[in-house]
């Protein structure tokens, strides 16, 4: 006898997807019908009207089965990158520091580094994103072509064996189960590949009728476990609809990825669900070796844009480091170097350009030093051609100089004026050479170390008959018996005779004193004088070339009016200080300071530059503050301000005046009315 | 017997008028106006002591000095209207001994000629050693071992004067007194120079001197 059979409606096309995903079921049923859902692919033929499942839930479904394939990997890959980490971290962590630095060194350092590093993090990101997006899709339609497949295939297969079982004159249970049995086994398909497998199981909750004698059925390894209780919910909850989800199933050793399509089937009067199973290891597959193919082509499409990259950045980027050498070059005073220029795109025209630039650099700075030299010469044999004569005329001068005696009264005084003049001019023809070495740049340092007390010593030797003539009495003050300091003696006493016999002109017959002292870097020597002092106007001007306080007044001295100057210039040439302080009154204080050791640099003077003697009194308004300061000294606005902190008590006075001068100008007399 | 100079300059009125000074200090002068002729002039006239401009027609003064030192010892001064280190040098380094920038007094240049032309002094026989060199004062003659250096009169007397006080550092002014006769202070390059050409005949090696030292900062003193 036949029980009774539930029947479904196989050939309704109304179907419902079910999305289910380890976390439960998300999407929530569809019905194909609903027009509002738009196919995902071609209706399948098989089964007219047969809807299709919506996409997103097939794409939740390729995204939940990659997603597990990824992890799988990810999982073994990182357990290996983690050792590996775990090993560098110990012994590889400096050199991955140093790495790392000369990284950030050369992405500082380098454009075409930078360029091409960029360009390849780009690409690289562009790459994932489209390949992502590229698999998804494949991934999608290939699960989704398999899905409709699946579905007809169901469809038609329920069928059969629904139409099987309805058919069937079967009572004994032999045969009901030889009969279940064999139509389950038709439903696995023909030939040696399975096409599908089913789990075939009596719905739970019925009344069990007597002739019941089949409770479950399954392909091979397979129990009622693999079908997710959701989609057996679905099935159970249903009328005779299909619904699908995505499963796991063991075959032989592995778990493969399938798709588990549910319906019922009544077969005497027991309602059974029938589950069919899809096997989705090929699309697998194929998917893996579309996913390698994508990876390996973008992995090489990278490396190839990189390569492009840095090929293009080097056009780009060579020739100008090589514009960057160059200018260094120029720069470093290689006036011949030129870029080489290929081509005429923008590099050549750069190129060409800055070789322009270059060649009209050399022809002005060639110009320029053959003008100088020029000078030069022209300084140069101006001084030999003068000189001859003047040696010529400065002899026979001195002839009659010293014939004088027997000559009328005023052939006599002719005599003695010529001599005089002669003797002036020879003093300010050689001043006015040296001064023009200076301005031409070729004054050198021939630095030796020597004692500088000595050569205080010397020089007041040599003014000694000065001093006599003008009633002066000099006195040196220095503790230390000797300082030795790299000097250019020539130049230094040429300084120190210029100071002292300035202080003479202008000291008025008083004492003039000397010290010299020494610190750790620094020698100064100071010379003192007790005259007149200065005004502040005429401060500001006192070290100019040729300048005088007075232009009136009588030019007594033998001084030419470049003296100072001069001494500016030998001071600046050893990286000294020259000041000079001064007060109307109060006579005048100079100071020369020098480096103990040259190519030091002077921080502070051993000595003060305004006297002690003169501390507070004095009026203000009487007060000038000199400064002739030829290093660009740190402490010059200090200076100029009035006293640095070294040079002691000082009342501050509103007509200090203090100038600085960069050391050029300078004057050999200052006159003070 | 008057001392006979010869002067090379191309200026005639200076010429003339140094020969005007000379004469006066009881000098007997003998004037060559051209640098090509002065080693002839200098070959017949055989004078004491050549007073020689360094900037000549012709050849010019450093190779005329050049050339009589190859064949004479005789003391040159140079006049030179460049007093810039590299003309003097140079002049010091061709071979002459002394030099008077112009424009000089002629106090100045009768004071140079006559501390060269200072008779070599009342030479006794005097034997002086430094390091391995020997010198024998009143025959003027220097030896290592066997083998004799020559040196100029101005080089002899700088040895000597270091040789006779082998305990003293002399300073390049105090050398400057003794052996070129300044009063004042002048060029210390003279010293310089003639300290190295002095090193360039009697040291083995004048990289490391043994017999002048240089005693930094202070001058020069004698090996031992």
């Amino acid at each position: 006898m036949s029980p009774p059979l539930e029947r479904g409606a196989p050939e309704q096309p109304a179907r419902t997807s079910v999305d289910v995903h380890e976390t439960g079921l998300t999407a929530p049923v569809s019905d194909a019908t609903d027009a509002g859902t738009p196919a995902a692919g071609p209706p399948e033929p098989a089964v007219p009207g047969a809807g299709l499942p919506d996409s997103p839930a097939a794409l939740w479904h390729a995204v939940r089965f990659r997603t597990r394939i990824w992890v799988k990997r990810a999982r073994i890959v990182g357990v290996r990158v983690a050792r590996l980490v775990g090993i560098g971290a110990s012994r590889l962590l400096p050199g991955i520091r140093y790495l790392l630095r000369s990284v950030h060194r050369k992405w500082r350092r380098s454009l075409q580094f930078r360029t091409v590093l960029t360009t390849l993090m780009l690409a690289i990101s562009s790459f994932a994103v489209v390949g992502a997006y590229l698999s998804n899709q494949i991934a999608n339609n290939l699960f989704q072509e398999r899905l409709v497949q699946a579905e007809s295939e169901t469809r038609y297969n329920v069928k059969q064996v629904q139409d099987t079982f309805d058919g069937a004159q079967v009572t004994d249970q032999s045969s009901v189960i030889t009969l279940v049995y064999d139509t389950l086994n038709a439903v696995e398909g023909r030939g040696s590949v399975i096409q599908r497998r089913y789990v075939f199981e009596a719905m739970p909750e019925q009344t069990k009728p007597r002739n019941r004698w089949v409770e479950s059925r399954a392909s091979d390894q397979l129990t009622i476990s693999v079908i997710p209780p959701e989609l057996r919910k679905a099935v159970q909850d249903s009328g005779k609809e299909q619904f699908w989800a995505s499963t796991e199933f063991p075959v032989g050793t592995e778990d493969r990825p399938g798709i588990a399509v549910g319906n019922k089937v009544t077969f005497n009067g027991t309602v059974y669900e029938l589950y069919l199973i899809y096997d989705l290891n090929t699309a697998q597959k194929t998917l893996d070796e579309i996913q390698n193919v994508l990876l390996a082509g973008g992995a090489v499409l990278a490396l190839l844009i990189g390569a492009v990259a840095w090929y293009v950045t080097r056009n780009v980027v060579s020739p100008v480091s090589h514009a960057a050498l160059v200018s260094e070059k120029l720069a470093a005073g290689q006036l011949q170097e030129r870029m080489v220029v290929k081509g005429e795109d923008e590099v050549a025209r750069l190129g060409a350009s800055f070789n322009h630039m270059a060649a009209s650099l050399q022809e002005q700075i060639t110009q320029l030093a053959t003008l100088s030299q020029m000078q030069q010469r022209f300084v140069s044999d101006v001084s030999h051609e003068l000189r001859t004569p003047l040696t010529t005329v400065r002899m026979a001068a001195e002839v009659l100089y010293d014939a004088r005696e027997d000559f009328d009264p005023v052939n006599k005084r002719s005599a003695e004026l010529l001599y005089n003049q002669v003797e002036r001019f020879q003093s300010l023809l050689a001043d006015l050479l040296e001064i023009s070495r200076f301005d031409a740049g070729v004054a050198t340092l021939d630095a030796e170390p020597g004692d500088i007390v000595q050569l205080v010593s010397h020089v007041m030797e040599g003014v000694a008959p000065v001093a006599a003539e003008y009633g002066s009495q000099i006195t040196l003050n220095a503790p230390a018996g000797s300082i030795i300091v790299d000097m250019d003696d020539r130049r230094i006493d040429r300084i120190l005779r210029n100071l002292v016999l300035n202080a003479l002109e202008h000291g008025e017959g008083r004492p003039v004193n000397i010290s010299v002292a020494a610190n750790d870097h620094a020698v100064a020597v100071a010379v003192r004088d007790h005259g007149i002092g200065m005004a502040p106007a005429e401060a500001a001007r006192v070290f100019d070339r040729f300048w005088r306080a007075d232009p009136a007044r009588a030019r007594t001295t033998g001084g030419s009016g470049l003296g100072l100057s001069i001494a500016a210039e030998d001071t600046k040439l050893h990286n000294g200080w020259l000041q000079a302080w001064g007060r109307k009154g109060s006579g005048a204080n100079f100071r020369l300071t020098l480096p103990l050791h040259q190519g030091e640099t002077i921080t502070k003077s051993p000595l003060q530059l305004e006297p002690v003697d003169v501390g507070l009194h004095g009026a203000a308004g009487q007060r000038t503050m000199l400064l002739l300061d030829p290093a660009p000294a740190p402490r010059g606005g200090n200076q100029v301000a009035g006293s640095g902190p070294d040079d002691g008590p000082r009342a501050p006075g509103p007509a200090d005046a203090g100038t600085t001068y960069p050391g050029t100008a300078g004057t050999g007399t200052k006159e003070r009315s | 017997m008057k001392a006979r100079i010869l002067v090379v300059d191309d200026d005639e009125a200076l010429a003339e008028m140094i020969g005007i000074v000379l004469r006066n200090d009881g000098f007997e002068p003998v004037f060559c106006a051209d640098g090509g002729q002065a080693l002839d002039v200098f070959r017949s006239a055989k004078p004491d002591l050549v007073l020689l401009d360094l900037m000549l027609p012709g050849i010019d003064g450093i190779e005329v000095c050049r050339q009589i030192r190859a064949e004479s010892d005789v003391p040159i001064v140079m006049l030179t209207a460049k007093a810039d280190t590299s003309d003097v040098v140079r002049g010091l380094e061709s071979g002459a001994d002394d030099y008077v920038p112009k424009p000089f007094k002629p106090a100045e240049l009768v004071a140079r000629v006559r501390a060269r032309l200072r008779p070599g002094d009342q030479k006794a026989p005097e034997t002086l050693r430094i390091a391995d060199v020997t010198i024998d004062v009143a025959g003027h003659l220097v030896s290592r071992g066997t083998e004799r250096i020559s040196l100029t009169p101005l080089e002899f007397d700088l040895l000597v004067a270091l040789a006779r006080k082998p305990w003293q550092v002399f300073t390049r002014e105090l050398l400057l007194e003794q052996v070129w006769g300044y009063r004042h202070a002048a060029d210390t390059r003279l010293v310089n120079v003639h300290v190295q050409r002095l090193r360039s005949k009697i040291e083995r090696d004048p990289e490391a001197p043994e017999v002048v030292l240089t005693v930094r900062g202070v001058g020069y003193k004698a090996g031992s």
